[in-house]
């Protein structure tokens, strides 16, 4: 299959047409969403939304097969180059983002076909979609982008269609929330801003690579700007990509909105941000800025707390959907914990568990939002006794839970075996213990669900098997979601290798 | 506000209004202006004109999936145009975007229509943060939904 | 001191940026906090703005034929708070549009109100 997509790579004409794939899947997705308003029937808007996540997906692998072979490369919008114009810059972990991003998003649009009516007003639909393809685009956007202030512009377009599909369901609550993601997210994008003013004021470049230059090359005397400025963009991407003490919107967000956008909001929404952090610390200030500031502590304290305490509030929750919220809290806190490290394959595992993260939370919550769909319950202890009912579902609630957890092979293991290696390889040996509660405390919360699901005489009394199961069809995107996250652990190995090859200098 | 006064003055005032918007956008790439500006002095005049004859006469005159359809037909073809220049761009076609000169309107390759579609766009949602403002949504201005 | 007086665009964007953001994190008042979210981001346009201009420099629109490249004020900054602007302002149209929403559902804009009431 590499092969041949090479040969085709290979035959094109001098300039190479697979260079064209960022710009034109962020086109492609930003146009199918401006069709939305223009169609009515649901069957006509699911079939163009799949159609271009369909698309898009094929073009992102097309991507990766081409990068895998050639290595990244740059692409120069419109008729003016680099240090003028925009720029995008898509490597090895660009590209494995954007591919994951498609296949998330369109199993998810699959999921919403069968049961989205069930929760929002008919007429809503189209209005879901439109966010939906403009939430992705930008997101692929902040993810490709060379240019920050184009990354800013970016994150302001993501920050409005997230919300966008978070009041799309009309209650009381979910307006509340989308109110209060809006509210600290302008916040964040201010800081953001002032961030780039004063990047901007040092080096006189937008592009990332020519502020690199221009920040290496006079950097006597500025090192309180510089820090300032880091640590604005640290607070400002913190806010959007939920750090620890700054999640307080990502709970009452994610667990009021629709189960298909929770799923978006969890599984993409709060990555991009920190793939544009990661950008700022290794491709703007560079190793040398970066390391000589206290900013990577200060991420990594952060990212400790949030896995602490992030599993302490999941722990504590009676809601379904708002525990599995919590622990994106917690989740990200990983993610925090491995860029704090500071060390290459540090870097290599926020990565890697961007990747991990998204698909297992993605069939988190699909499954929650089978559940409360099929039941109508909302609490979790009115699920025991749910894998009588709903076996498939409860079995990939099980699996995904379970490398959440963190059991061998799954990729939660794999992610937290290597972040261990990590700090050993830091001498900093007292972050295992961090490592070691965190893992305790995620089993603390996932496994009485399971165990109550499946097992206990009065839970299983008086439910009927199989009795609320969905069609195999409807599932059909779960399963897919949890063969490829099972997947993402078996080859943890070369994806490892293939992020390596990507990863900025550190 | 339903008050002669007003509906006097604006009435006299609106097509002056209109035409400049319009002159706004149409000479955006030759003297200071474009589709941002004159799309929102246009969008200003139809919120006037919601303001002073009530919204049901507006919403007679700027039916709301009329509006919907010329918004997103206007994205569209930005999109489309836009498209074509940058992948023009890449493959080495000749660049359509010119930098005008004085005096003649068309001049200045792309720029003229894709000014004319941003002020479309710019003038309708402007229209329409206003009546969601009144109404608190959209969908309910239109009786067709 | 001195530099304090050479770079007083600066001090005066970062105390404006300082009272809107305080503002934005303070006050329960939801139109209020909408303030402070303009008042913030008009002082970053401000800073960028001031950072592109040059003292003594003409504005860069080419009239008559074209001064030394010496001759004009930076125009990217200036075009960045444009679509700066334009972002602000769908961001402050979007809040304002969920504001009233909320208001009509709870019947007040007072964050600290709305927590209380229970059950939504």
């Amino acid at each position: 299959m590499l092969q041949c997509l090479t040969l085709v790579t290979h035959n094109t004409a001098s300039p190479n047409l697979v260079k064209l794939i960022p710009l034109v899947s962020i086109m492609l997705l930003m146009l199918s969403a401006f069709m939305m308003p223009l169609l009515k029937k649901k069957r006509h808007l699911f079939g163009l939304a799949g159609g271009a996540l369909a698309i898009l997906m094929v073009l992102s692998f097309v991507n990766v097969a081409y990068i895998y072979q050639n290595g990244g490369y740059y692409f120069d919008i419109g008729h003016f180059p680099a240090p003028f114009g925009i720029s995008l810059r898509i490597g090895e972990i660009e590209s494995l983002i954007a591919l994951l991003f498609a296949i998330v998003d369109l199993m998810v649009t699959w999921y919403a076909y069968y049961s989205l009516e069930k929760e929002i007003k008919e007429s809503r639909i189209a209005f879901f979609h439109t966010m939906n393809l403009l939430l992705l685009a930008s997101l692929l956007g902040i993810v490709f982008t060379n240019d920050i202030f184009n990354g800013f512009v970016f994150l302001e377009v993501s920050t409005l269609a997230a919300c966008g599909i978070i009041v799309v369901k009309d209650k009381k609550t979910n307006i509340k929330a989308g109110l209060k993601y809006l509210i600290l997210s302008s916040l964040g994008s201010g800081l953001v801003l002032m961030g780039i003013a004063f990047i901007y004021s040092l080096s006189g470049h937008l592009s990332m690579d020519y502020i690199h230059e221009a920040m290496i090359a006079n950097l006597d005397g500025k090192q309180n700007t510089i820090l300032i400025s880091v640590i604005l963009f640290t607070v400002g991407l913190g806010i959007k990509g939920a750090m620890f003490p700054l999640h307080i919107w990502l709970p009452d967000a994610h667990a009021s909105a629709p189960s298909p956008s929770s799923a978006i909001l969890s599984a993409l929404v709060i990555k991009a941000p920190v793939i544009f952090l990661i950008k700022v610390f290794y491709r703007v200030y560079g190793t040398q800025i970066i390391h000589e500031t206290v900013i990577l502590d200060l991420v990594l304290m952060f990212g400790v707390m949030g896995m602490i305490f992030g599993s302490l509030f999941a722990r504590s929750q009676k809601e379904l959907k708002r525990m599995i919220a919590y622990s994106s809290v917690a989740q990200m806190g990983y993610i925090f914990f491995a860029i704090g490290l500071g060390n290459t394959l540090g870097v290599v595992m926020a990565i890697y568990h961007i990747v991990a993260h998204a698909l297992t939370k993605s069939s988190l919550f699909l499954a929650a939002g089978s559940f409360i769909e099929q039941t109508g319950f909302k609490h979790i202890e009115d699920f025991r006794g749910i894998g009588k009912e709903m076996p498939v579902t409860l079995g990939i609630f099980t699996v995904s839970g379970l490398s959440m957890i963190g059991i061998p092979v799954l990729p939660g293991f794999i992610s937290k075996w290597n972040l261990a290696m990590a700090s050993i390889q830091i001498d900093k040996l007292y972050l295992l213990i961090f490592l070691l509660i965190s893992s305790l405390l995620n089993a603390s919360y996932y496994f009485p669900i399971i165990i109550n699901g499946y097992f206990g005489e009065e839970n299983l009394d008086g439910k009927v098997f199989l009795s609320k199961s969905k069609p195999i069809k409807q599932l059909l995107p779960l399963i897919i979601l949890t063969v490829l996250m099972v997947l993402v652990g078996f080859f943890s190995g070369n994806l490892i290798e293939f992020i390596e090859r990507g990863v900025y200098t550190v | 506000m339903k008050s002669s006064i007003a509906k006097h003055v604006s009435g006299l005032l609106l097509p002056f209004v209109q035409v400049f918007g319009i002159y706004v956008i149409l000479f955006g790439h030759l003297s200071p202006g474009g589709g941002f500006a004159g799309g929102s002095i246009l969008g200003a005049s139809m919120i006037l004109y919601r303001f002073v004859y009530g919204a049901e006469a507006s919403d007679r005159k700027f039916k709301y999936h009329y509006m919907l359809k010329i918004a997103c037909t206007a994205l569209i073809f930005y999109g489309l145009i836009k498209g074509y220049v940058f992948i023009g761009a890449f493959l080495g076609w000749h660049n359509p975007v010119g930098t005008g000169t004085v005096g003649s309107l068309f001049s200045g390759g792309f720029i003229m229509p894709l000014n004319v579609l941003v002020g479309a766009v710019v003038a309708i949602t402007f229209y329409f943060i206003a009546t969601l403002f009144e109404e608190g949504d959209f969908g309910n201005a239109d009786p067709h939904q | 001191m001195q530099t304090l007086i050479n770079n007083y665009m600066f001090v005066g964007a970062v105390i404006m940026f300082g009272i809107g953001f305080m503002i934005l994190l303070l006050h329960n008042n939801l139109i209020k906090k909408i303030i402070g979210m303009n008042i913030m981001d008009t002082s970053i346009f401000l800073l960028f703005v001031s950072l592109g201009y040059i003292d003594g420099k003409e504005a860069p629109i080419i009239v008559g034929g074209v001064l030394h490249h010496n001759g004009y004020v930076n125009p990217i900054p200036t075009g960045l708070m444009l679509t700066g602007i334009v972002v602000a302002v769908s961001m402050t149209a979007f809040m304002l549009a969920l504001t009233i929403k909320l208001y009509e559902l709870y019947g007040t804009i007072e964050l600290d109100e709305i927590q209380n009431i229970r059950g939504g």
